[in-house]
């Protein structure tokens, strides 16, 4: 039996969202605050616990007018849409029990600490589970729980590096390269989330929660495409490539204005990709019989393909590519610049980015949505990210007796 | 048994689900494949006409033939000619039993033949329709034709992807791909979740473009309130930020061998000279702070790598987790193949195909307590499920099946 009763959320629509009435405790930091959100989107009262003083990512740029802050920290405020706070210093004994007796009341423990550490608290899932038989106790550590490198440390770089994303990223001439932004950390986040999905699942059948341990090495390395199946069925690590990892057949150009991606994958994409190139006076001898196959992109002849067609791209811009790639039902498109994807009609269009306006008072700004629409689901930024201990009253006063 | 006693004794969350899948090629397939880790059936409809492209049952590459086996392990395989009345109304009664229907087809497809979502709830009134696409089935852009590199090309992941003073990389292979299947299956688990509350079914319209674009952090936030201008390009292994320095990878002893270092607070940067030997210039008076560090970072990295470029990779990662610093190698497909940990946590799993050769696939990077999945068996062979889907799901007759086959449902 709980130990405590916590005010409940009041749902802001009629129809609940799918999350609606589960309870999570977020205790993550960078690699799991993605996997809270989640959550949270979806309805969750995802409950962020932070040390007194405000979590460590409160101080973590971007910030508004980039002037950091309280309550300027546009990481904090992206990464924690729709989660209370509660503050507590759960390494005082004081603070654990309180975070016992939270989690009594939940269903969903999220964490982030180094293996061991929560157990030293005796906040492990070992020191819970008698309790709370029906508690989804989520781990995200660099490494999981077991093995030789279980207490190595790792950022979303090292983290990156280490599940073979990194390795093929960038060009030949280039360092290995990281993705644009934290995607290590986002992985860690989304294969978290499936894992506590399934286990939600499993406990509405058996009453029965249980203990999840996730990899941020073996996220990645689960989401590289090509890196494994490529060394273990032809023995030769894939490599990098730049921007032409299929080859010739899914590619991306610099042209006049930017770069576009131009796919010729089929017969009739890599016809119509020469002909055009042909009636700019521009293709060569690429109308040659010897090119009739789209597979020459793959032969011998690639590089001097190659030159022709880097040559001609130069000659268009990003939209006439594109418009002319749509029209033949090719999956040709412009490489956006950062300024150009707030300007995305199709991301406006259905409603994914929306204008939320600050819960207490700071700029309204533009948020995204979630990665995929539920019928009857609209995504609403319930409310915008809290401020530290911001829901300390109505979860821990009075019953708890620590205000 | 009742279902709660089959949960406990299997160890798979999604025992007794049956998803019918029309997917193909990567995202679609990935998403399914997380599903059957877990003990959903899922039907893969398959046609002669797709044999050979990207991990279909042809494929005609080595890494084609790897990747069929790793999204598609633990699925089941049936050929259904759509073209056909025969075809489509096997997939209908199919669906009609089915808990989920997931397909990636451009929006016109399953409409054509009387499978769209409106018509499959009227046989099937709880059924879970997972529908992924590029762009989104709605929108002005809804008719666009899309890949994986497209839609990194869109969302700005090409543009910002790499080194400022190189033209951009983009990720390797289809990220998008990858992200798009791991959104689909989120997707169909809350919506199972969602049935078991109130019993009913849902349309799910996933764009992997919308999926995608949830990866970009905090761009969004800091375009509309900071101005474009606010927004850094490509910085390369760098923070967009701010925040750490070192923070990149450092070529090592042997051939494209790299480390990839990241130094955030004081302590750790003063743990990491240490290891270094203290050498002189880490007392230079342009790397006395964090600040200084950032915005001498070039310098640095030099520094960094006069260090690194003595040792193997190995090494660096060994003497530099000692002293508690995050840093690791940049590991190759077959360092993956070699790594020690991933060994130890049995992330490559070995089973067997349908003709009993052994084929590498990864296994779902988190472990479960209490339902830990399994997969024990390779991508299904073309077709190998017709008996099992046709006579015991469906109990057709001889005589029905034998109708079918010559009409040409199942060419």
């Amino acid at each position: 039996m709980p130990a405590m009763t916590i005010t409940a959320e009041q749902p802001t629509s009629e129809i609940p969202l799918p999350l609606s009435g589960y309870r999570a405790l977020d205790l993550s930091g960078p690699m799991g605050v993605y996997c809270g959100k989640l959550m949270a989107d979806m309805g969750a009262d995802v409950i962020k616990i932070e040390p007194p003083g405000g979590d460590p990512m409160r101080k973590i740029g971007p910030f508004i007018d980039g002037k950091p802050g309280p309550g300027r920290s546009l990481y904090w405020l992206h990464f924690n849409t729709n989660k209370r706070s509660v503050t507590l210093d759960i390494d005082t004994a004081e603070g654990a029990a309180a975070l016992r007796d939270l989690a009594m009341a939940s269903d969903v423990l999220l964490e982030t600490g180094a293996p061991g550490y929560m157990d030293s608290l005796g906040l492990g899932y070992g020191g819970l589970v008698v309790d709370a038989p029906g508690l989804v106790y989520a781990s995200i550590t660099p490494f999981g729980q077991t093995g030789p490198y279980r207490d190595y440390k790792a950022s979303d770089l090292v983290g990156f590096a280490m599940g073979g994303y990194m390795y093929v990223t960038g060009w030949p001439h280039t360092p290995p390269t990281k993705l644009w932004g934290s995607q290590a950390y986002n992985t860690a986040s989304n294969r978290a989330y499936i894992a506590v999905l399934l286990a939600l699942y499993h406990r509405m059948a058996t009453g029965q929660g249980q203990y999840i341990d996730v990899s941020m090495q073996e996220a990645v390395a689960a989401t590289t495409e090509h890196v494994n199946t490529t060394y273990n069925y032809t023995g030769e690590s894939a490599v990098r490539c730049g921007f032409r990892h299929g080859g010739q057949f899914v590619a991306t150009w610099k042209c006049k204005d930017g770069y576009a991606s131009i796919t010729t994958n089929t017969r009739k994409a890599w016809d119509d990709l020469r002909a055009w190139m042909d009636r700019d006076g521009m293709a060569g001898d690429l109308m040659d019989e010897q090119y009739n196959d789209h597979f020459v992109l793959r032969g011998e002849h690639s590089a001097h393909i190659e030159a022709l067609v880097e040559r001609w791209a130069m000659t268009h811009t990003r939209a006439e590519i594109t418009e002319f790639g749509q029209s033949n039902h090719h999956p040709w498109g412009p490489a956006a610049t950062a300024d150009e994807i707030l300007e995305n009609e199709q991301l406006w269009g259905r409603g994914y980015l929306i204008v939320a306006e600050s819960s207490d008072g700071g700029p309204s700004m533009v948020y995204p949505g979630d990665p995929y629409q539920l019928t009857d689901f609209e995504h609403p930024v319930r409310r915008t990210a809290p401020a530290p201990g911001e829901h300390n009253d109505e979860i821990l006063g009075g019953i708890l007796g620590l205000k | 048994m009742n279902h709660s006693n089959q949960h406990q004794q299997t160890g798979l969350a999604l025992q007794g689900i049956r998803v019918l899948d029309f997917t193909w090629i990567h995202a679609g397939p990935s998403a399914t494949r997380i599903l059957s880790d877990q003990g959903a059936e899922v039907i893969k409809v398959e046609s002669n006409n797709a044999l050979s492209v990207v991990g279909g049952p042809a494929s005609a590459t080595a890494r084609g033939l790897g990747q069929r086996h790793n999204w598609n392990a633990g699925k089941l395989s049936i050929s259904l000619n759509m073209k056909t009345t025969q075809g489509i109304d096997i997939a209908k009664r199919l669906a009609a039993v089915s808990d989920v229907v997931a397909e990636n087809f451009s929006g016109r497809v399953m409409p054509s033949w009387g499978l769209d979502y409106q018509s499959i709830r009227a046989i099937n009134p709880s059924v879970i329709m997972l529908s992924m696409s590029g762009l989104g089935r709605t929108g002005p852009w809804k008719d666009r034709v899309s890949y994986g590199q497209t839609l990194q090309a869109w969302s700005g992941f090409t543009e910002l992807t790499g080194f400022p003073d190189t033209d951009p990389s983009g990720p390797a292979s289809a990220y998008s791909d990858a992200v798009g299947g791991m959104a689909g299956a989120q997707a169909v688990l809350l919506a199972l979740i969602h049935r078991s509350r109130t019993g009913r079914g849902q349309w799910l319209d996933v764009s992997q473009f919308e999926s995608l674009t949830s990866l970009l952090d905090t761009l969004a936030l800091d375009m509309s309130v900071n101005g474009p201008a606010a927004v850094s390009t490509r910085t390369g292994n760098r923070l967009p930020h701010g925040g750490g320095a070192p923070h990149g990878a450092y070529r090592c002893q042997g051939d494209d061998r790299w480390v990839a270092i990241s130094v955030f607070t004081d302590e750790e940067w003063h743990a990491f000279v240490q290891v270094l030997g203290n050498p002189n210039w880490a007392a230079a008076p342009q790397f006395s702070s964090g600040d200084l560090r950032e915005r001498n970072a070039d310098a640095l990295d030099a520094c960094v790598e006069s260090w690194t470029v003595e040792r193997t990779a190995e090494e660096a990662m060994t003497l530099l987790q000692a002293a508690g610093i995050a840093a690791g190698i940049v590991q190759s497909g077959e360092d993956l193949s070699r790594d020690p940990q991933l060994k130890e946590r049995g992330f490559f799993r070995r089973v067997p195909d349908h003709q009993g050769e052994v084929r590498i696939i990864e296994s779902a990077p988190y472990k479960m307590s209490r339902t830990p999945g399994s997969v024990t068996r390779g991508a299904p062979a073309f077709a190998a499920d017709m008996t099992y889907v046709l006579r015991e799901l469906l109990g057709m007759s001889d005589d029905e099946v034998d109708e079918c086959a010559i009409a040409g449902a199942f060419d």
